[in-house]
């Protein structure tokens, strides 16, 4: 026999746990968006640290062997992204393109030299590193100069340094908002059963027996939360990857099901911990201090 | 000494700040039946409190049940409370569950493991109180003074060795409150020790029994001139 009480009851319950699952919900989500504009933003920046160029000028006394052999090591070294051999005749050609005129005319020969252009890793793109690498170079005896913009990465890095702290700040802050959100509307909805949380005490259940049932509880909102919230990142990221291609936003599927197991870790994290402390305040207080 | 279940040796009873009663001696023994009474205000309740564990005892001594109530650490205090039975003016049953789960409840939250004992202990107690038809009810289903003997029947649950009642009968009519109180004296007369604090001077006359009264922040005992 099902009321209509019982029915109204359900329907009461329903429309409370409503409010606490849609802000865990949105909390989540928007927590989520900033997670995946941290992953993405360490992308971005990669890909403009992999642009800078360290160039290999050889000597023109350079054997074909030597050359061919230094070009390998470096493309076999684990900071290299890439090796690029440029003949100073290929140089040549793309100056004239770029001046719009044949240098050539007027000097009467190739002034120019065989190099080798490097992109590095974008984790080694550093000063020192740098350094380290066109040493290691420069002790080959046919290595005329290595070249590359110092300040270009270490600007770079600076602004890296700062961007990342900021959006890292952000997320701090945003991660706050986001347990003060989850918290207070776990609290009212323990709140409203201060009384009975006392009742249980009265009739001698101890504080872990009763608090058990309001954790359980609230995790699972929280679960379903966590899981209404991970749809919408998937539909946002399925619809950017589709529209961005070439951020290539889905190219690391490992770290996408991290931010994803993250997310769904905090949902059940946020409730526990909340869920936990606002029972034990209405479990700490004596009867009378509850009419506060 | 063996047979005290409740005694009191200058004990201080505060509620907050204020001292409500002081050097209070009192001693109630297996089997009896107490009442306690006196004008509102007057630290009844305050009494009550300090026996279950919800305010502490700061001043004197205090044992109840195998309990040191000076002593009393928070970490007890559920377990002190299973070997009590409580009874509230206001019945504090669970509003959210039927009176089965109510009682269900409690034995969960007590260690009973075994399903078919805790049906057959529910069964047992609400018929104790003559409520066993109205199990399924929610408590907001039924008359005060079945809610009443629902909360009695939950303060059988566990055989306590003293049962708590403060003014059960506060919020029944005069009728309903004997019926409650025909209740109480039948567990008394099985061998259950009841402290019951009342303002309810008919039913003092109606039932005499040895009687406590509150007053200008002391307890003592007051003979009852037989009617």
């Amino acid at each position: 026999m099902s009321s209509s009480f019982e029915k109204h009851q359900k329907r009461r319950l329903i429309s409370s746990y409503f409010s606490v699952v849609l802000s865990i919900a949105l909390v989540l989500f928007l927590l989520g968006l900033l997670g995946m504009l941290v992953l993405n933003a360490k992308k971005v920046s990669d890909h403009f640290k992999e642009q800078v160029v360290v160039t290999i000028y050889l000597k023109d006394s350079a054997k074909d062997v030597e050359t061919k052999q230094l070009e390998k090591s470096l493309a076999m070294a684990d900071y290299v992204k890439t090796t690029e051999y440029v003949s100073k005749e290929q140089a040549a050609e793309f100056m004239k393109a770029e001046n719009g005129e044949d240098f050539m005319d007027f000097v009467g020969y190739n002034p120019l030299q065989n190099s080798i252009d490097v992109h590095l890793k974008a984790d080694f793109v550093t000063s020192e590193h740098l350094e380290k690498i066109s040493a290691e170079a420069l002790n080959k005896n046919f290595v005329e100069e290595v070249t590359y913009d110092n300040d270009l990465v270490n600007l770079m890095n600076d602004n890296v340094r700062k961007i990342s702290f900021w959006v890292l700040v952000i997320s701090g802050i945003f991660t706050l908002i986001a347990v003060l959100l989850i918290n207070s509307s776990i609290r009212l909805a323990v709140y409203s059963k201060r009384f009975t949380i006392k009742t249980m005490q009265m009739v001698g259940a101890t504080k872990r027996f009763i608090r058990r049932p309001f954790v359980w509880q609230s995790v699972r909102l929280g679960i379903i939360g966590a899981i209404l919230a991970l749809i919408g990142m998937a539909v946002v990221l399925y619809y950017l990857d589709k529209t961005f291609t070439e951020l290539g936003l889905l190219s690391n599927p490992i770290l996408v099901a991290i931010l994803f197991g993250v997310i769904f870790g905090l949902g059940i994290l946020i409730t526990w911990i909340s869920t936990h402390f606002a029972t034990q305040r209405f479990l700490n207080l004596k009867t009378d201090e509850l009419y506060y | 000494m063996s047979n005290a279940i409740l005694e009191l040796k200058n004990a201080s009873i505060f509620q907050g700040e204020s001292l409500v009663l002081s050097d209070v001696n009192v001693k109630i023994n297996k089997g009896e039946f107490v009442y306690l009474i006196g004008k509102t205000g007057t630290g009844k309740s305050s009494f009550m409190k300090t026996l279950y564990g919800d305010l502490p005892l700061t001043e004197g001594e205090g044992h109840i049940v195998d309990f040191n109530l000076k002593t009393l650490k928070e970490k007890e205090i559920p377990f002190l409370r299973r070997k009590l039975g409580v009874v509230f003016q206001d019945f504090k049953l669970l509003p959210d569950r039927t009176i089965n789960d109510n009682l269900l409840f409690v034995l969960k939250a007590t260690g009973w493991k075994d399903k078919a004992e805790m049906n057959t202990r529910v069964e047992d107690v609400l018929n104790k109180v003559d409520m066993k038809t109205k199990g399924f009810k929610f408590p907001h289903e039924l008359s005060g003074g079945e809610q009443q003997r629902v909360a009695i029947a939950r303060a059988l649950l566990n055989n306590p060795e003293l049962i708590l009642a403060d003014e059960p009968t506060g919020n029944l009519d005069p009728q309903t409150s004997i019926e409650v109180m025909e209740v109480l004296q039948d567990i008394n007369k099985n061998g259950n020790t009841i402290l019951m604090a009342t303002h309810d001077y008919a039913l003092l006359l109606k039932y005499p029994s040895k009687t406590l009264k509150c007053d200008e922040n002391a307890v003592y005992e007051v003979v009852q001139r037989k009617g």
